[in-house]
């Protein structure tokens, strides 16, 4: 089968046209051993399969993040017969950079020449054929977002050629690059690099490249090129010239004078008290939408599934074998009752916030504060979700780049009191110790979620490299691409929490018929009663927790032998209270987002953040033990 | 003088990147190299990163990659 690959910069509209070639059968799919993802999928073009990757954006072939990174790994190491390199017209001279490296793969290659309208828009008019003629490629103009050229283009794809010419620079420096690449060639053996790019990286100081190179016997070719060379400087600096070049040969520019509608969006959305204020309200917004809008319809698939439960009930008689179907049936229930009214929506709305352009913005706005707990502003977003539900939070980590960021956010993110946990905070310590401790608790998980940050910044390997994004246009998607790009998470979400929160049900239900209770309540007794202080029979509790923390409030009173929530106070004293409700907060997440953490980070980071939070939650429990007599 | 000291709204010509960072890689295939011109936009608040605009496409840089960019001012 033959496979084509989308290549491009970020923000040229690559997902849009990947939808509009291989829409609604595309999988996401993680590059070997990283955490970044890419999607696939297939098409026909004349009858013939093909199969379509769209691999994360890149401005160049030297990464600057592990998605880029991954992205120029696949690049060399699969098995690509076509490249389609889109561009974004109205931003060509830093598009023909991508191209030029692309170029030098020589792989039979297209040109998608994206956002005619928008390059327009700018007072940019570009002639096709003369680019076309000056880069030795086939270009295709399109527009992606309306489908437009779309079928012109999988026609020359099918025809594609290796690019005719080569990025030719001065005699001086083709000499050094030819010496270097001819030495590397017969020194340098099983690297994907071709050895001209792998050289001319190397002698521009592209550090994978350059130390590739300098532990050969190049080393002293290495360093004389770039001696000669301004350490690349001169390199640089004609391939920037010639991309000017081309850029001036191919368009005309007519300038609009008009400032545009957008950069007045910007003084508000990017001012610095203003802006803050909108995006204050746009979280707001969101979270209101999510939540409120998503509970009755939660109620609604839990009342399901409980009528089903409350059917099988009625036809199968053998307890055992009934104990098992409901387990399955609530596992089912769970995952629905989450990806239904929760995810579904919250992730079409950040599609949304992403499609439009607005993350880049919020990474602008935040990253100050979030940058002292190693990662970027656009980490924020998850932090806010997870207010609502951990799921969401986590998944929301896949807009995050490197993988040092990943863990950090889902961490934090799955410290943050989502709304079942603080039905724990309000029921537990609002209603019986008042409202003043339940802020005082919120301000807590706050100082600890930034200090936890600040540690893991430190202790995680990996650097952070400070922020260089370019904050794109703002672009009215099409409702296609969101719905589609929300219809992959969701069912990602959905794969991947049904067999694990089955399991976790089946085996709750058995613990029940087996009336295990007592046994667990005894494994626990030394951490619960001796360590912390708790009543030895909030042990079962907390493992049901484990599986739905919305079960917490509801078992805490049924194990404590209560007949009624308001009597808690009679089994637990304040301090007992305080320090259960920290537990809760910080303990392991549900399985749900367990999964969720599975999905995104492996299995390892799901090990990672399952210990992280126990270790935390016992030692902040223990000191609240300690403590909280004082403030009570 | 660096890109760190300069002030918004007014037009600089980039004179030269420190090297050694990859982040000097990245700004040049984003098109900042020395010689061209870059409108400095804004600053975030807290010392929070610039934006900049070349060519009337709008970057972010963080604070610490605007203290390596050597930039004079253009009256």
């Amino acid at each position: 089968m033959t496979t084509i690959a989308l290549v491009g910069q970020p923000n040229c509209g690559k997902s849009t046209l990947f939808n509009q070639i291989a829409g609604y059968k595309s999988l996401a799919a993680n590059f070997p051993g990283a955490t970044v993802t890419y999607t696939k999928g297939t098409t026909y073009i004349d009858n013939e399969l093909v199969e379509v990757i769209d691999l994360p954006g890149t401005y160049s072939l030297s990464w600057y993040d592990d998605a880029e990174k991954e992205t120029v790994k696949a690049l060399f190491s699969m098995d690509i017969d076509v490249i389609v390199n889109i561009i974004d017209a109205s931003m060509l001279i830093r598009s023909i950079e991508l191209t030029l490296e692309l170029m030098s793969l020589e792989r039979p290659m297209v040109v998608a020449l994206n956002m005619m309208d928008e390059a327009k828009k700018k007072g940019i008019y570009i002639d096709v054929e003369k680019l076309e003629e000056i880069l030795g490629i086939k270009v295709v103009p399109i527009i992606a977002k309306k489908g437009k050229g779309i079928k012109e283009l999988l026609q020359n794809i099918k025809d594609a050629k290796k690019p005719r010419k080569r990025c030719v620079y001065s005699q001086k420096v083709e000499e050094r690059i030819k010496e270097l690449s001819e030495c590397v060639d017969k020194s340098i053996k099983g690297e994907h690099w071709p050895s001209k790019l792998l050289a001319i990286k190397a002698i521009e100081g592209f550090k994978p490249c350059e130390e590739l190179v300098g532990r050969t016997d190049c080393s002293p070719i290495l360093k004389i090129a770039k001696g000669e060379l301004e350490d690349g400087m001169v390199i640089i600096n004609q391939r920037h010239a010639l991309c000017m070049n081309i850029f001036e040969q191919s368009s005309k520019v007519k300038k609009p004078k008009k400032r545009s509608a957008e950069s007045y969006i910007d003084d508000l959305l990017m001012h610095p008290i203003v802006g803050y204020v909108f995006m204050f309200l746009i979280f707001i917004g969101i979270f209101y939408a999510v939540f409120t809008g998503g509970a009755p319809i939660e109620n609604l698939v839990m009342g399901l599934f409980d009528d089903i439960d409350g059917y099988l009930a009625t036809i199968i008689h053998n307890r055992l074998a009934f104990s098992i179907v409901k387990g399955t049936v609530d596992g089912v229930g769970a995952a629905m009752g989450i990806a239904l009214p929760y995810l579904l929506p919250f992730l079409f709305i950040i599609s949304l916030l992403e499609d439009v352009g607005y993350l880049p913005r919020i990474a602008y706005l935040m990253d100050s504060t979030m940058h002292r707990m190693g990662v970027h502003g656009t980490s924020v977003i998850p932090f806010v979700a997870g207010y609502g539900c951990s799921v969401p939070a986590i998944m929301a980590i896949r807009i995050l780049k490197s993988k040092k960021e990943k863990y950090i956010s889902a961490f934090l993110a799955s410290l943050v009191p989502c709304s079942a946990r603080t039905t724990v905070i309000m029921g537990l310590v609002g209603y019986f110790l008042g409202y003043m401790y339940v802020i005082g608790l919120y301000a807590f998980n706050l100082l600890i979620i930034m200090i936890s940050g600040m540690i893991l910044k430190k202790m995680l390997p990996g650097i952070s490299p400070e922020m260089i994004i370019d904050i794109p246009p703002y672009r009215l998607p099409t409702i296609k691409t969101l719905l589609l790009k929300t219809w992959h998470k969701v069912k990602d979400f959905v794969y991947l929490a049904i067999p694990m929160l089955i399991i976790g049900s089946i085996v709750l239900t058995l613990i029940s018929y087996y009336q295990l209770n007592g046994y667990i309540n005894n494994i626990f007794k030394p951490v619960l009663s001796g360590f912390l202080g708790l009543p030895a029979a909030l042990g079962v509790v907390l493992i049901f927790g484990i599986l739905k923390k919305e079960l917490t409030l509801i078992m805490l009173y049924q194990a404590l032998g209560l007949s009624s929530i308001s009597m808690v106070s009679s089994a637990m004293s304040p301090t007992q209270m305080l320090t259960f409700t920290v537990f809760v907060i910080f303990y392991i997440p549900c399985v749900a987002t367990i999964a969720a953490i599975n999905k995104e980070l492996g299995a390892k980071g799901g090990l990672f953040v399952t210990l992280g939070t126990t270790v935390l939650a016992l030692i902040l429990a223990f000191l609240t033990k300690l403590f909280a007599p004082l403030f009570i | 003088m660096k890109l760190l000291d300069a002030e918004t709204e007014k037009t600089y010509r980039v004179v030269s990147i420190e090297g050694g960072c990859q982040s000097k890689d990245r700004l040049i295939k984003l098109g900042i190299l020395p010689g061209v011109l870059i409108i400095l936009k804004r600053k975030a608040p807290l010392r929070g990163p610039f934006m900049v605009n070349l060519n009337g496409s709008d970057i972010v840089i963080g604070r610490g990659i605007a203290s390596k960019i050597e930039v004079e001012e253009i009256l």
